[in-house]
């Protein structure tokens, strides 16, 4: 029984780097550091069409990530999608009134996610505020109908 | 001839429910109690034999299925020009099925089938009947430290896998093929959710190192005390407890990611 | 019935493995504070008899009481308590494998008293040191002889000083000296301490020299008893045929078969 201090030393390492090992699931992995790492705010906005997105898509500036979207649901008056998101607290009162949202796609396959734009008004949107100034998701097959029917026309 | 097929088959299915009652028995005798600190000693030094000792082939094989993750996903995404998406490919795969089937596989083979070598021949030698002799019941002091071991340390096995895997596809897609380094993880993380991916992954690593631990300590327990008996039920363990995590894969894969 | 000098009650006891009947209504009193054996043809049962008496198996009928207690009706919790108040020295030793000899005899120590550790250190030399065993308290159980092997068994079946010992085959596989040396401690243990005992032995000799009251066990039933000095005498032609180690006489030395001849010439049938 008394070798056992490396029997110990070994187990406690076994455990330790268990629970480091969740806490990379966790942060790199999953992302998890983007909606913790600070405080948060909350922006919504209303899309004609939203695609693919989802809830926990990526929402970016400059193709810098800033945060994430929260839900996605239908407006029962409008019967447009209201997509909330959940940016980084530091942006908060910094975006301009008249900032731009739109739907992107990576790659021609590859996930959706919002990229905001932000213009020149002086005035700022604050926690809660809706995003008025959108572009709806490219859907491939409208694309190609339109496309179809152009080419039709002419 | 008939009468006597349909007989033991009734016999066969009223023996298969006989030893699943008594396995169940066995669990909860187990399970209950309070270990105090001898029991913490006990449980730390099977957290060695079955976690420690378990852990380079598990972390071994999580390195090459992320390699192998890594390039077959690889070969497939370049084709749609969407190879940004591999980090997101590696990592939903190695959480959701294969780290914790994998890991529980190997967790079978290389922990189970000791657990129950050993126990069977405590058993065959008569050390558990001492020890019932000396008044210290062998389901706290044999069985329960090795059932909550197993069910610790598989878990732990599990993240080990997960973590190395997508550390494994890192190496070969970005290393080696050439994949955006920031996509790779910027990616994975927009689409990995902590608590549907990591921790429905987890939930499974938990089911799993429950059956397998069952298994394998109560195979041990119940055998035939000869060598052909320990033999043939370390076979058993690797045998029910793969088949038990397949199958409860597909089952627990329904529920938690079903409606997808 | 119950009597207060008696320590164990065995009454009436039935027990079968499969379709074989090993006990047809055993009777047996263990006196208190008293040496009894319990003899008999090999495969007659007696290591079953004192797995019954230890509760590790259960009868068809019949029962068995130690000090009062219903065995086999006592909840498994209360089973093992009553099962701290015995020693069992098992047939094949049964050390732990994975603990040294020291280990061994310090086991239910440990498990049971909150000893310091020097103090256990101390039982365990003492005890070790009974059983000549003292040098080799650091090996493995795999490193020991046989006979070694039934010696630390016997160190960690007195180590706590039971009420109860349950000898099985304690002289088998030991030499002329540590047998004389084995006698005298289970007498010495049992006097010492007034610890009721039971031995289990085909030593017929030595047996005899300790043992207060002999129970001969055949056929699944108690054959005789008595004192020694009163079995040496009977004039029973099984017990005296046993008593004294003859081959031929009315107790069976085969395991039941069918006729010898029939057997030898009924070659096609299977073995
Ligand atoms: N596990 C078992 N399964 C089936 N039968 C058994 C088992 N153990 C013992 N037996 C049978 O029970 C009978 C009694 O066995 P037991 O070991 O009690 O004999 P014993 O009197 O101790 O013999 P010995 O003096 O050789 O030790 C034997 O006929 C044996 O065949
Ligand atoms: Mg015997």
């Amino acid at each position: 029984m008394k070798r056992s201090k490396t029997m110990e030393l070994g187990v406690g390492l076994f455990v330790l780097a268990g629970i480091l090992g969740l806490v990379f699931l966790g942060l790199s992995v999953s992302g998890l550091n983007n909606g913790l790492s600070s405080t948060s705010f909350t922006l919504k906005a209303d899309f004609a069409d939203i695609g693919g997105l989802k809830k926990g898509s990526r929402v970016t500036m400059a193709g810098v990530p800033i945060g994430k979207v929260k839900s996605v649901e239908l407006d029962q008056e409008w019967f447009d999608a209201r997509v909330t998101m959940e940016l980084n607290g530091e942006l908060e009162g910094r975006l301009s009134e008249d900032t731009t949202a739109a739907i992107l796609t990576s790659g021609l396959l590859g996930e959706q996610y919002i990229g905001l734009t932000v213009g020149g008004a002086p005035d700022t949107l604050e926690d809660g505020d809706v995003i008025h100034d959108t572009q709806q998701a490219l859907v491939l097959e409208e694309l190609i109908q339109q496309f179809v029917s152009n080419m039709a026309s002419k | 001839m008939i009468k006597q097929r349909i007989a033991s088959l009734g016999k066969s299915t009223l023996d298969t429910f006989e030893s699943l009652g008594r396995a169940t028995i066995f669990l909860c005798q187990a399970s209950i109690g309070i270990p105090g600190k001898e029991g913490f000693h006990l449980w730390l030094r099977q957290m060695h034999f079955i976690g420690v000792m378990s852990l380079a082939i598990v972390l071994v094989s999580g390195l090459f299925i992320g390699m192998v993750l890594g390039l077959q996903g690889y070969t497939i995404l370049v084709d749609f020009g969407a190879e940004d998406a591999l980090g997101q490919m590696v990592s939903l795969s190695l959480l959701r099925e294969l780290a914790p089937v994998v890991a529980a596989l190997l967790f079978a083979g290389r922990a189970g089938s000791a657990l129950t070598a050993e126990i069977g021949l405590m058993k065959a030698t008569e050390q558990l009947s001492s020890m019932e002799m000396i008044g210290v019941d062998p389901l706290r002091r044999v069985v329960a430290p090795r059932l909550w071991a197993g069910f610790v340390s598989l878990p732990l096995l599990t993240i080990g896998f997960s973590v190395v895997g997508i550390w494994g596809g890192y190496l070969v897609g970005v290393d080696w093929l050439g994949v955006n380094e920031g996509s790779y993880w910027s990616n994975m993380q927009a689409s990995v959710s902590f608590i549907d991916d990591v921790g429905n992954g987890l939930l499974k690593a938990l089911v799993f190192a429950l059956v397998v631990t069952w298994i394998a300590v109560f195979q041990g327990y119940d055998l035939v005390p000869t060598s052909e008996g320990i033999s043939r039920a370390t076979t058993r363990t690797v045998v029910y407890s793969s088949l038990a995590v397949l199958g409860l894969d597909f089952v627990l894969t329904t529920l938690m990611f079903g409606e997808l | 019935m119950m009597n207060d000098s008696q320590f164990v009650e065995v009454e009436n006891l039935y027990f079968s493995r499969g379709d074989k009947e090993i006990f047809r209504g055993v009777d047996m009193h263990i006196p208190r504070g008293k040496i009894t054996a319990i003899m008999g043809p090999s495969g007659s049962g007696k290591t079953t008899l004192l797995k019954l008496i230890g509760g590790q198996l259960y009868p068809d009928t019949g029962r068995v009481q130690i000090d009062g207690l219903d065995v086999h009706r006592l909840k498994r919790r209360e089973l093992f308590r009553l099962r701290r108040r015995m020693g069992m020295l098992f047939q094949s030793g049964a050390l732990f494998s994975d603990l040294s000899v020291f280990e061994n005899v310090a086991f239910p120590m440990r498990v049971h008293t909150d000893l310091p550790e020097a103090m256990i250190r101390d039982v365990v030399l003492m005890k070790l040191e009974a059983v000549g065993l003292r040098g080799a308290r650091n090996l493995m159980p795999a490193e020991l002889s046989g006979g070694m092997l039934r010696r630390v068994a016997l160190a960690r079946a007195i180590a706590l000083d039971p009420e109860l010992i349950l000898y099985d085959e304690p002289f088998v596989g030991q030499d002329p000296i540590s047998m004389g040396v084995l006698v005298e401690l289970i007498k010495k243990v049992n006097q010492a301490l007034g610890l009721t005992a039971v031995i289990v032995s085909h030593d017929i000799k030595e047996t005899m020299s300790i043992a207060d009251y002999v129970y001969v066990l055949s056929d699944g039933k108690v054959m005789a008893h008595g004192t020694p000095a009163n079995l040496n005498v009977d004039r029973d032609a099984r017990v005296s045929q046993f008593m004294h180690g003859e081959p031929d006489g009315p107790v069976p030395f085969h395991y039941p078969a069918p006729d010898y001849y029939s057997d030898i010439l009924n070659e096609g049938a299977r073995p």
